[in-house]
């Protein structure tokens, strides 16, 4: 494990969604993960999929239970939520707070920020009260001899395909925020701040894009497959 | 200056490596992705932007319906070519591709090819405000930018508050956009305002 955090070092934003802590001396990837009760094969998965776009895991993560994924998901809004929008909002506050900007130009970047987080916790909170229990319903209900009528009834008013469409994609806006600092607003004075600010923007963004990724790419494909498949099978024919 | 982005597709790893060096002299040119293959070709462009696509004319075949469907990517291809260059035989697709450049040619003509390549994407994309809106909605992005209401907006360009509202609604569902300040900073990081411009404070 030691040779993988060293040589990836950007794989540190993972350990707290998988709980996984620091300080485990000589072990191998698979003792850390044994001891922490982690999957080793999925937090494997996660990590190939997190140190390179390109890399579609839809393959090696089929071989998960959904619910697996739901939970690594909610961990994944939880430590944005928790670590790295309060993170990069308090270093851009401070940032603002000590620099000779105008009135204005404050007012913009604050109020841009704030916009921001209130669209980005809206998400969140969308996929957390409504989507995720609906994953976690729809894998219950496939387990189950008959699914509940009922069930059925909703899944034929509510797809999953209904909320992909509003997959708003939050990066962009962080684009945005970082394009402004190094092209249009003056320079800061606080310019080891300033350089914190913007990479830890642009680890957001690569950790949004993969967020998004996961969700679009291996979690809705799958989520649709087991929706026709309970669809047909209550209604063979 | 904004650099163009070039991807290199091409399996010989020699001629890669030798473009790669090529490039790599040249001002202007970002390297964004190497492939010696054309697996994963589809998804990275889904993702990523590129200017221009140097591609060996096997690979190219190979992949030929990910680039026929889509004109947009057809004009960035630079078609790397191998074959005998006396018999102009192309097929039709490879007609239609931006440039090309033979793998005989000495290093003086595929520099002018490339050189040139970046003159003209120099006048396509100067960074101004991109394609997606119309110019009516980046009229509309202006002005609210610049703090006017939607009744002010309306008086301006002589539209019905209804039809103001209308762009408005087109243009948060196209940029996925709602907010002034959001609005505001898109129009600033696009060119279509300058922060100078910017005269309102974003409601708080």
């Amino acid at each position: 494990m030691y040779r993988v955090v060293t040589e990836h070092p950007q794989l540190l934003p993972l350990f707290p969604r998988f709980n996984l802590k620091l300080g485990f001396g000589e072990k191998s990837v698979e003792e850390v993960c044994e001891d922490y009760h982690v999957n080793a094969d999925f937090f494997l998965e996660i990590a190939k999929a997190y140190l390179d776009d390109l890399y579609v895991p839809a393959e090696g993560l089929s071989l998960f239970s959904l619910t697996t994924m739901v939970n690594y998901i909610a961990s994944t809004h939880k430590y944005y939520t928790e670590i790295a929008l309060p993170g990069v909002e308090e270093k851009i506050h401070s940032l603002l707070d000590h620099s000779s900007l105008s009135k204005k130009e404050i007012a913009l970047v604050r109020g841009f920020f704030n916009d921001y987080k209130k669209d980005f916790l809206a998400h969140i909170s969308e996929e957390e009260q409504h989507i995720l229990p609906y994953i976690l319903e729809l894998e219950r209900q496939s387990a189950l001899k008959r699914a509940d009528p009922e069930f059925i009834q909703k899944l034929k008013s509510y797809t999953i395909r209904e909320f992909e469409k509003e997959h708003d994609r939050l990066e962009t806006s962080l684009k945005h925020l970082s394009t402004l600092i190094i092209k249009y607003l003056p320079p800061f004075d606080d310019l080891q701040l300033c350089h914190q600010v913007l990479n830890d923007l642009s680890a957001l963004v690569r950790d949004l894009v993969d967020h998004a990724n996961m969700e679009d790419k291996v979690l809705v494909p799958r989520v649709a497959e087991l929706e026709e498949k309970l669809l047909n099978t209550s209604f063979p024919g | 200056m904004k650099k163009s982005g070039f991807i290199l597709v091409i399996d010989s790893y020699l001629v890669r490596k030798g473009m790669v060096s090529l490039l790599n002299h040249l001002q202007g040119i970002s390297i964004l992705q190497e492939f010696h293959n054309t697996e994963s070709l589809a998804s990275y462009l889904l993702k990523q932007s590129v200017d221009f696509i140097i591609i060996s004319q096997s690979l190219f075949k190979a992949s030929a319906d990910l680039f026929i469907s889509d004109p947009a990517l057809l004009e960035k291809i630079v078609l790397l070519k191998d074959g005998d260059s006396g018999k102009k035989k192309e097929g039709e697709s490879a007609s239609q591709v931006h440039a090309s450049i033979h793998l005989s040619e000495e290093k003086e003509k595929i520099v002018g090819k490339i050189q040139a390549l970046l003159d003209q994407g120099k006048f396509k994309n100067r960074d101004l405000a991109p394609a997606e809106l119309s110019p009516r909605e980046t009229t509309i992005v202006r002005l609210v930018s610049m703090g006017l209401t939607n009744r002010q907006i309306a008086d301006n360009l002589f539209l019905s508050a209804h039809t103001v509202m209308t762009h408005r609604k087109n243009i948060s569902s196209k940029l996925g956009i709602k907010s002034v300040s959001g609005l505001t900073v898109y129009a600033i990081v696009n060119n279509i305002i300058t922060i100078e411009e910017v005269t309102s404070l974003p409601a708080e």
